[in-house]
């Protein structure tokens, strides 16, 4: 950092890293392209080297090691590492007979996704037609998927176990020890320890989050919906239909208020997490400071009220709302009854009206959380912070500005960043509270509250509509993903560049 | 004079404080009341919607037994308190796991590993939902509680963020001189790490333990249909979305709420201090 | 118990730094070695590579008789006390001290025994049922040296164990470490920034700097004789003044000038005899030191070898028993240098800042290095003899004696300056001298010998009794300046060649029930030259250890071999001679190998072409992009 800057004032700061940070972006943008070819070359270098090194191994291996290039595992029993060995050698077995039994049956209907769902059939003993059912696109689809996963996992085990015995091979030939099953069994709890430990949780984030993601992501260019419902009838690839539908460029008249729909929503979620995240970091900040100020007496009991609300089921609090607020619910009718009012106060069926009560009633949720992560920074804050400070002779709203806020936003920006994001993805707030009502009739499936994340729940739960659903998922997953990503990045170079203390 | 100042100095004081304590009785009370209506409300005679004042014409306590025998809440509490228990030993256990190897271990694949999950954690994990749906169907897992927990516990590598920041703060000096000491790294987890983790543990049962009780999305889903397999929470929203029952029901959802906050409320208030240092430390380490 | 060795051990990190280089020392059992230097000058790191914690990158580490390179911690057989003690907290003192016991499955009543007797040796009896929290800072420390010493380990480590005490708990826990290793009487490796820890503490110490061995050296001799600038400046408090000067030969005196002085220090040359002659020019630059306790003020009195130059005085620090006066030179007409010194005083005169003094230097203890390497001028080991001489038909001439010059090196009459390495100086020559002293350094001996009244250095590694010597020159090492030119220059040492590391298969006849057959083998090497050398198994383990089975055959390496140990061969590295270089007592063929010239020792006249072929048992392997040794 250079004097320069250091002498400015502290609006002149602000606009010089402004300034300085679209003046960076071009050149940031275009580093970020230009290594692009760079890393390509390494990937490409990287997958270049898989086939050396099999290369290499067909060439210089022994007929042991050249043996489990077609019986995986064998060069290792030869070599009396069994475990390894016979693992490669069962999971061999086990992918032939799961290609030849059930892998190929889907993956060769994948290009199709199946011809014939149905057929009726004239049932003689019952005098009645019933269905015969053959191909199931969805399964078809999912399963070839599978197969593909198991595939490209055998390729990886196979080349592993190449590379293995070609490894101990060269072991032997270099007269150095290999590991006995002792020693080898005992490296799972130490050098690949880190094998032992994660391969259960890989194995669950594969099968249930990276699995179910490529699925959706297929699933985006085919016409699954009400109509194409397995297994009474199929489903097929349409390309980008559903991308140009979802844009507005479709035929039909629906793609139009499909777009305008995606618009609105996706402004309103937006919308949405800045305020809702904003409106519980500050005014839960004030609170914890109100709680810590010296001379309050009583700190744990007031903490523990607003920690006592964090501790009722979020799905209590938040039910409980809807029926309070509702038309009819307890507050209009103790209003009226109270003849505060003439007619019930539209929390939640006016559209505006909703989306206040939404932010709203999300502050009372989630003010006693922020304010905890408050506390707990505030305590730590360095006394002598503050106590230099007063000797420099700041006022304390002055100290608040130049060391409780500053301090707070550097260490609780992570923080920030997660709320935010955790903000887009807020399924429980709307969709319990107002479950996206109310609706327009200018918007399709979805209400003046609806986020992208509950009108997708509604897409796929009640009206069956796969296909533009994973559309939504995936533009969801992008907004999300760029704006973490901007984020994250910034918060990195503030953190680099000035930090605290 | 400069008594005169010490006065008005401390009178000033005062006054600030007089406002703070307002300020916050106000608070407490905005906090409060609402779930002091709930408990008041179900302890009211009127069948709920109808009432319009604060406090009930007729105390009763029939809200209560009409929870526990006219309705499934009994059986849903259960299945709810089941998959709690289950999914919190499983992801402790899996947490563990993972944010020690990430924080511990050295291996070529640990940074892209731990970006590949950053990212994952940015997809809606609602559009995997009908992909994991179709897959438990295959496996007849749907309207299957197993298959509730399966989906609950199967990503929860990904929540190792909090505890490997714990981990990242026990010295590494401590793993270096057990290992000369002549612990493997199994051992390092087992007799220094682990017991050096107490507040992250109890964080991350905690946080296990609670959240069934209150997810609905993934839950509605799979048990779709089935009323018998519903957890608390989508048992629940049934009777407010059916406006038949919800308006019967009020009452009768003041008490359930009652009965299902008050466990987990007092589980909460005891174990306050962990998932404060919890929240508080994991959030901030970034 | 045990000695520990570390042969040519390199640490360097991923993105190519060096984090230690080519470190070499033998620890012989029960030392105290002290590993000192600044921060990030290596020390730790090479503490840690020998506890295991940090992979080696090349080189060689043994314990006792066993390469341990590869072996985990616990397998090694040491134990380590950290700076910040790692002591686990939710153990009690007893179980953090069993804690290895137990991982060693011993029996109960052992384990117990044992902690109680380490215990009591660090008198900890009392705190065995606290936690670590409840205790003081030294009381931890105690009971991490208590962990270390109860599995009785080969070696003991200590990663700067008193850093985090206060100075007073500094100086007590210091005293019992150094009792701590006299009583166990094991090899203790101890590190810190501290000089005065290493100086109090260790039996020899290592000193660092930015990855390299500055010294290594008993407390007294780092004391005595820095090898360079920074040793000078970092052992010793307060710091040594260094002023920037010129040293001129004057007859039988050589006038030390400083930059920042206007006096004229004459002294003897008798003390500079060490000294090369081309830095006693005048004009080449060197750094003079002064340790405070060298100097002193004039006015107590002068003692022998005393120089008095003024000063102003700037400051002045207050001890108590003594007192440092912070001063100034005056004069000089180099401004900008540095001019402060330091003086210890402990006589209490009165002085204030801004008076004149006069300050009487020892000179007799001065420190001189050369400004651009910063090494010593006065080693202890002089490399070099400086001399004249004359060359005269085929005779070299010098200090009254004349030797004949052998046929292999080709010259004109000149007169000029010789420049003579101490280990050329052989014992079976023509030359008398008379030995003037011969003392041990580190294991050789330096004989000062006199030559009709010229001194002369010589190495032996043997003690040479007696009076006189009969001294000759080896040739093939001398240099000879005339005119700026080089006339004679000697001959390399070591023949290099690049080379890589390859694997092969051959057909080999073995013996087998008695019957020889051919069977195919697979063989490592050295490809040279696009000649094959088999490698010894233990030269390609260390291949394999240094580089990994990967990248061992494709890495650049280079192969040295000495110019006695390169023999002519029926099969080997096409080369052609070009002449024969006959040094008297031993001839050499000048060979050229695809444009670079290598030496071969032969008894036979060869001419033409011939193959020349390298001792495999006696080659020293480096890689070539980063110089590192691997064998």
């Amino acid at each position: 950092m250079d004097l320069e800057y250091l002498k400015m004032s502290p609006l002149e700061k602000f606009w010089f890293n402004f300034k300085n940070f679209f003046k960076r972006l071009p050149a940031a943008f275009s580093a970020f392209f230009k290594g692009i070819p760079k890393k390509l070359y390494k990937l490409w270098l990287g997958f270049f080297g898989i086939f050396i090194n099999i290369g290499k191994a067909a060439k210089d291996g022994d007929w042991k090691t050249r043996l489990s290039f077609g019986a995986m595992g064998f060069g290792l029993i030869a070599r009396k590492q069994y475990l390894r060995g016979i693992f490669y050698l069962v999971f061999e077995i086990c992918f032939v007979l799961y290609m030849v039994f059930f892998g190929w049956k889907y993956l060769s209907k994948m290009g199709s996704l199946g011809e014939v769902a149905r057929v009726e059939v004239w049932d003689e003993d019952l005098g009645i037609f019933t269905y015969k059912y053959y191909d199931n696109s969805l399964l078809i689809l999912l399963y070839s998927l599978l197969t593909l996963f198991i595939m490209v996992g055998f390729v990886f085990v196979w080349y592993q176990n190449v590379k293995g015995s070609y490894l101990t091979q060269q072991f032997e030939e270099a007269k150095l020890k290999l590991p006995d099953i002792k020693a080898e069994l005992r490296s799972y709890a130490n050098e690949n320890y880190h094998k032992s430990l994660l391969s259960i949780p890989l194995l669950g984030l594969i099968v249930f989050t990276i699995l179910p993601i490529f699925f959706m992501i297929f699933i985006a260019f085919t016409n699954f919906d009400k109509v194409h419902y397995p297994p009474k009838e199929l489903f097929q690839w349409v390309g980008m239909d559903n991308f140009v539908n979802v844009l507005g460029g479709g035929i039909s008249a629906n793609s139009k208020v499909f777009a305008y729909t995606f618009g609105e929503v996706l402004l309103w979620t937006i919308v949405w997490a800045v305020l809702a995240t904003f409106t519980n970091y500050i005014l839960g900040m004030v609170v914890a400071i109100l709680i810590n100020k010296k001379g309050v007496r009583g700190k744990k009991v007031f903490r523990t009220i607003l920690v006592m609300t964090i501790a009722v089921p979020q799905f209590v609090s938040l039910m409980f709302m809807s029926q309070l607020l509702s038309e009819q619910g307890l507050l209009n009718n103790i209003l009226l009854n109270w003849g505060w009012i003439s007619k019930p106060i539209p929390f939640l069926t006016d559209g505006t009206a909703a989306k206040i009560t939404v932010v709203v009633v999300n502050m009372w949720i989630g003010i006693p959380y922020s304010m905890l992560i408050c506390t707990g920074i505030l305590m730590n804050i360095p006394e002598d912070l503050y106590e230099s400070a007063r000797m420099d002779g700041a006022s304390p709203v002055r100290a608040y500005m130049k060391i409780t806020l500053p301090y707070m936003l550097h260490i609780t920006t992570p923080y920030l960043i997660t709320q935010f994001i955790g903000n887009l993805n807020n399924f429980n707030v709307i969709f319990l509270l107002t479950g996206g009502n109310p609706s327009s009739l200018d918007m399709q499936f979805a209400g003046k509250t609806d986020l992208l994340i509950t009108w997708l729940y509604k897409l796929t739960v009640s009206e069956s509509q796969y296909g533009l659903a994973s559309v939504i998922g995936i533009f969801t997953f992008i907004i999300v993903a760029v704006l973490s990503l901007i984020l994250y990045n910034r918060s990195k170079s503030v953190k680099n560049e000035e930090d605290f203390m | 004079m400069a008594n005169v100042k010490f006065r008005s100095k401390k009178r000033k004081e005062r006054a600030s404080n007089i406002i703070v304590y307002s300020i916050l009785i106000l608070i407490s009370a905005v906090w409060l009341i609402p779930f002091l209506i709930l408990i008041i409300q179900s302890f009211s005679g009127g069948s709920g919607m109808a009432s319009n004042t604060i406090f009930p014409r007729r105390w009763t306590f029939n809200n209560y037994v009409r929870l526990f025998t006219e309705t499934k809440f009994l059986i849903w509490y259960g299945n709810t308190m089941l998959v709690s228990v289950v999914v919190t030993i499983v992801q402790t256990v899996i947490v563990l796991m993972t944010s020690y190897a990430l924080s511990r271990l050295r291996f070529k694949m640990r940074k892209p590993l731990m970006n590949i999950m950053l990212i994952l954690g940015m997809f809606p994990g609602f559009l995997s939902m009908t992909a994991v749906y179709f897959v438990l169907k295959e496996i007849n897992l749907t309207q299957n509680l197993f298959g509730l927990i399966l989906v609950y516990s199967a990503s929860s590598a990904m929540q190792y963020y909090i505890c490997k920041g714990f981990f990242d703060t026990i010295p590494k000096s401590l793993d270096e001189a057990a290992r000369i000491d002549g612990a493997s790294r199994h051992t390092v987890l087992v007799k220094i790490i682990l017991p050096l983790a107490k507040p992250i543990i109890i964080y991350t049962i905690l946080t296990a333990f609670i959240a069934p009780w209150g997810e609905y999305m993934f839950s509605s889903f799979i048990m779709l249909g089935d009323s018998d397999k519903y957890t608390v929470a989508v048992g629940m929203k049934s009777w407010i979305d059916n406006s038949v029952l919800a308006s019967d029901y009020f009452t009768v959802f003041c008490a359930a709420a009652v009965v299902v906050s008050i466990p987990i409320t007092a589980l909460f208030i005891w174990l306050q201090r962990y998932y404060v240092e919890g929240i508080t430390g994991g959030s901030v380490k970034g | 118990m045990a000695d520990v060795s570390l042969k040519h051990i390199y640490k360097v990190y991923s993105n190519g730094t060096k984090a230690v280089n080519d470190f070499n020392m033998e620890i012989a059992d029960k030392e105290f070695i002290v590993f000192v230097g600044p921060s990030g000058c290596g020390k730790s790191t090479t503490l840690r590579m020998i506890a295991g914690l940090e992979d080696i990158s090349a080189g060689e580490l043994k314990i006792g008789d066993i390469v341990v390179n590869d072996m985990e911690p616990k397998d090694r057989d040491i134990a380590m006390v950290f700076q910040n003690y790692a002591l686990y907290p939710h153990m009690t003192v007893y179980e953090n001290i069993a804690f290895g016991l137990r991982l060693r499955k011993l029996s109960k009543d052992e384990i117990h025994n044992k902690v109680i007797e380490a215990a009591e040796i660090l008198g900890i009896t009392d705190y065995l049922g606290k936690k670590p929290k409840e205790m003081s800072g030294g009381q931890r420390q105690r009971v991490a040296l208590g962990r270390a010493i109860v599995r009785e380990p080969k070696v003991m480590l200590l990663d700067e164990p008193l850093s985090n005490l206060d100075a007073k708990l500094r100086t007590q826990m210091r005293a019992e470490i150094a009792k701590l290793h006299k009583k166990l009487g094991t090899t203790f490796i101890y590190v810190t920034h501290d000089q005065v820890e290493a100086m109090t503490m260790g039996t020899r110490i290592v000193v660092m700097k930015d990855g390299y061995v500055q010294q290594i050296d008993t407390p007294k001799n780092l004391y005595n004789y820095p090898a360079n600038k920074f040793v000078a400046g970092f052992i010793g408090t307060p710091q040594m003044s260094f002023f920037e000067g010129t040293l001129k030969k004057d007859g039988e005196n050589v006038i030390i000038k400083l930059d920042c002085s206007d006096a004229d220090i004459k002294v003897p040359y008798s003390m500079l005899y060490k000294a090369k002659s081309s830095i006693l020019d005048g004009k080449a630059k060197v750094y003079i030191g002064f340790r405070a306790e060298d100097v002193s003020l004039a006015e107590n009195g002068l003692r022998n070898n005393r120089v008095v130059i003024d000063a102003v005085v700037s400051h002045r620090e207050e001890l108590g028993n003594e007192t440092l006066i912070y001063a100034d030179l005056l004069g000089g007409h180099d401004e900008t240098g540095n001019s402060r010194i330091i003086i210890k005083d402990n006589c209490g005169n009165e002085i204030n800042a801004g008076d004149n003094i006069k300050v009487a230097l020892d000179i007799s203890k001065a420190h001189l290095f050369d400004k651009e390497t910063e090494q010593s001028v006065l080693p202890r080991v002089p490399e070099y003899n400086y001399l004249d001489c004359q060359i005269n038909d085929g005779k070299l001439k010098f200090f009254g004696t004349e030797l004949e010059i052998p046929s292999a090196i080709n010259c004109v009459n000149v007169n000029g300056e010789m420049l003579l390495p101490s280990n050329a100086l052989t014992f079976n020559g023509k030359i008398k001298a008379e030995i003037v002293s011969c003392e041990e350094i580190n294991g050789i001996y330096l004989l000062a010998l006199a030559v009709n009244g010229n001194r002369l250095f010589a190495l032996s590694h043997e003690k040479i009794n007696g009076k006189t010597v009969n001294i000759g020159i080896d040739f093939k090492k001398l240099t000879v300046f005339a005119e700026g030119k080089k006339v004679i220059s000697p001959i390399p040492e070591v023949n290099s060649f690049d080379c890589s590391f390859i694997k092969r298969k051959t057909l080999r006849k073995i013996e087998q029930n008695g019957k020889v057959i051919n069977k195919k083998v697979i063989e490592f090497g050295f490809l040279t030259e696009n000649v094959f050398f088999r490698a010894s198994d233990d030269a390609s383990q260390k291949i394999f250890s240094a580089f990994g089975l990967k990248k061992a055959f494709s890495s650049q390496l280079k192969m040295e071999c000495g110019i006695f140990d390169t023999v002519v061969s029926e099969a080997g590295i096409p080369a052609k001679v070009e002449s024969i270089l006959d040094y008297g007592e031993s001839k050499f063929l000048k060979c050229t190998v695809n444009n670079s010239t290598v030496y071969v020792k032969t008894d036979i006249e060869y001419a033409g072409d011939i193959f020349i072929a390298p001792d495999m048992e006696k080659i020293g392997i480096f890689e070539k992009e980063k110089e590192i040794k691997i064998i």
